[in-house]
């Protein structure tokens, strides 16, 4: 036993004397980063400075407040793998630029996943259970315990008592208001996290999705990208090209929620988009009650 | 049995009558009873004219609240633009949508006052200590105050929305 320990002792002491000896760090190996490793805050580019030669493409339709300025972001082109910058975009601050409300991102997140829930889930009662009606013994004077049914929530093959009762919904509307809150919230992060890209157009020069893969790993725009365009037609070489990659999806911009932003690392929305976003949630921050839901006519919806 | 079953008929024969006379929005057409079925031009007698739809058009409300016109200095209600440079302090308190000052009152449990001070942007700490001097300076006591920095709101205890007011509009807001 004082063999084994003092053995076990002089093999710890022996393998710290060798690290020693040796240059390398003595991190354990489960703390060594790998020498590989991509750093992406060294990688990104950073956003454009006021003196920027480029122009600027876009500015924004909708008067900004006195006391903010709109953002400027790069405006990029899809057309060649390692690409510069075409230009510049102005961005409102009211929804590229709002403060970050986590809990309201984490309630809209939430609610998307649960309004469209219907839970299955379904046992039967004590009632339902076939059989059961008769007493199995007497009340009194067999010795064993009081029994009303063999369909007891207490007994084997009974009911359950307290389970899942028949299909449930968990649709619930959040108000309007939040929802929208909710997309200006995520875009903001996004952006101010150097995850939104602003692209002219989504022309790509061939139908091959190595092509997309190859740009976000060269760009280093992230694992995963969701594109957005607010136009009727797509070109027809993206929708080929994403027809069968997992991580890279493209949306209408009717259709941006919170859950796709969540679960794509990059964002890339087309200038006629940014321009959709921002007439739709803005005309939120300035409308009054609705009379009757706006699904009927208004004389100027956005 | 059979009245349910001619009521039922009825009631299917009106839906479909009234689906495929369906006119669209913008079209007032007389058809007389003469019309042949198939006939592509429609017979004289019958007007088409879209122009009389403004005066549906011009009933429809707007969406969006209107801008305020421009008034020299305070309006008979007491209201008051605010200032077109914005002031030149750490904080900026927002108006709300109806254009006025974002400064409520609450009552809870019948006896608690207190006045809530929304869509502060910038510095919410500088503008807590400014309308902590300007309570102390109007009542003489320290009015306690909450400032919740994930809604940008300050609650201070007791009712002083008609003070704050005033010094808001007097500072630009």
């Amino acid at each position: 036993m004082l063999r084994i320990s003092v053995m076990a002792c002089s093999r710890g002491v022996a393998k710290r004397f060798m690290s020693s000896m040796s240059g390398e760090s003595s991190l354990p190996s489960n703390l060594r980063l790998p020498s590989n490793l991509v750093d992406p805050s060294r990688t990104k580019r950073p956003p454009p400075p006021a003196d920027s030669s480029l122009p600027i493409i876009r500015t924004c339709d909708s008067s900004v407040p006195a006391h903010l300025s709109p953002l400027l972001t790069w405006v990029e082109s899809l057309a060649a793998q390692q690409g510069d910058p075409v230009g510049l975009a102005q961005l409102h601050p009211d929804v590229f630029a709002v403060p970050s409300r986590l809990d309201i991102l984490h309630q809209v997140e939430v609610w998307q996943r649960s309004y469209k829930r219907i839970s299955y889930a379904n046992t039967k009662v004590r009632s339902e259970v076939r059989g059961g009606g008769r007493k199995p013994w007497r009340q009194k004077g067999s010795g064993r315990a009081r029994v009303g049914s063999i369909r007891s929530p207490l007994w084997r093959g009974g009911g359950v008592s307290h389970g899942p009762r028949g299909p449930t919904s968990y649709y619930y509307m959040l108000p309007m208001k939040v929802r929208v809150m909710g997309l200006k919230v995520a875009l903001s992060s996004k952006l101010a996290q150097d995850y939104l890209y602003v692209v002219e157009s989504l022309d790509l020069p061939t139908p091959d999705p190595q092509y997309i893969l190859d740009l976000l790993r060269q760009r280093h725009w992230g694992q995963s990208l969701l594109i957005v365009d607010a136009c009727d037609e797509l070109p027809e070489n993206l929708l080929q090209a994403t027809a069968n990659l997992k991580t890279v999806n493209i949306i209408p911009a009717i259709g941006l929620n919170v859950h796709s932003m969540l679960k794509h690392e990059a964002v890339v929305l087309t200038l006629a988009a940014v321009r959709f976003l921002e007439s739709k949630l803005l005309w939120h921050d300035e409308r009054y009650t609705p009379l009757y839901p706006f699904k009927m006519p208004y004389s100027d919806l956005p | 049995m059979s009245a349910c079953f001619t009521l039922r008929f009825k009631m299917i024969h009106r839906v479909l009558r009234c689906a495929f006379q369906l006119p669209g929005p913008s079209v007032i057409r007389l058809q007389p009873m003469c019309v042949a079925v198939g006939e592509q031009n429609p017979p004289c007698g019958t007007l088409e004219t879209t122009k009389e739809y403004m005066f549906v058009e011009r009933l429809i409300p707007p969406t969006r609240v209107p801008v305020p016109p421009r008034h020299d200095g305070p309006a008979p209600s007491g209201w008051a633009p605010p200032s077109d440079v914005p002031p030149s302090l750490p904080y900026m308190v927002r108006r709300s949508r109806m254009h006025n000052i974002p400064v409520y009152t609450d009552i809870s449990h019948g006896n608690r006052r207190t006045t809530v001070l929304r869509r502060v942007e910038g510095d919410i700490w500088a503008l807590d200590g400014a309308v902590k001097e300007l309570l102390k300076r109007l009542t003489g006591t320290d009015r306690s105050t909450q400032v919740n920095e994930v809604t940008m709101s300050i609650r201070i205890k007791g009712h002083y929305d008609k003070e704050i007011k005033e010094w808001l509009m007097q500072k630009g807001f």
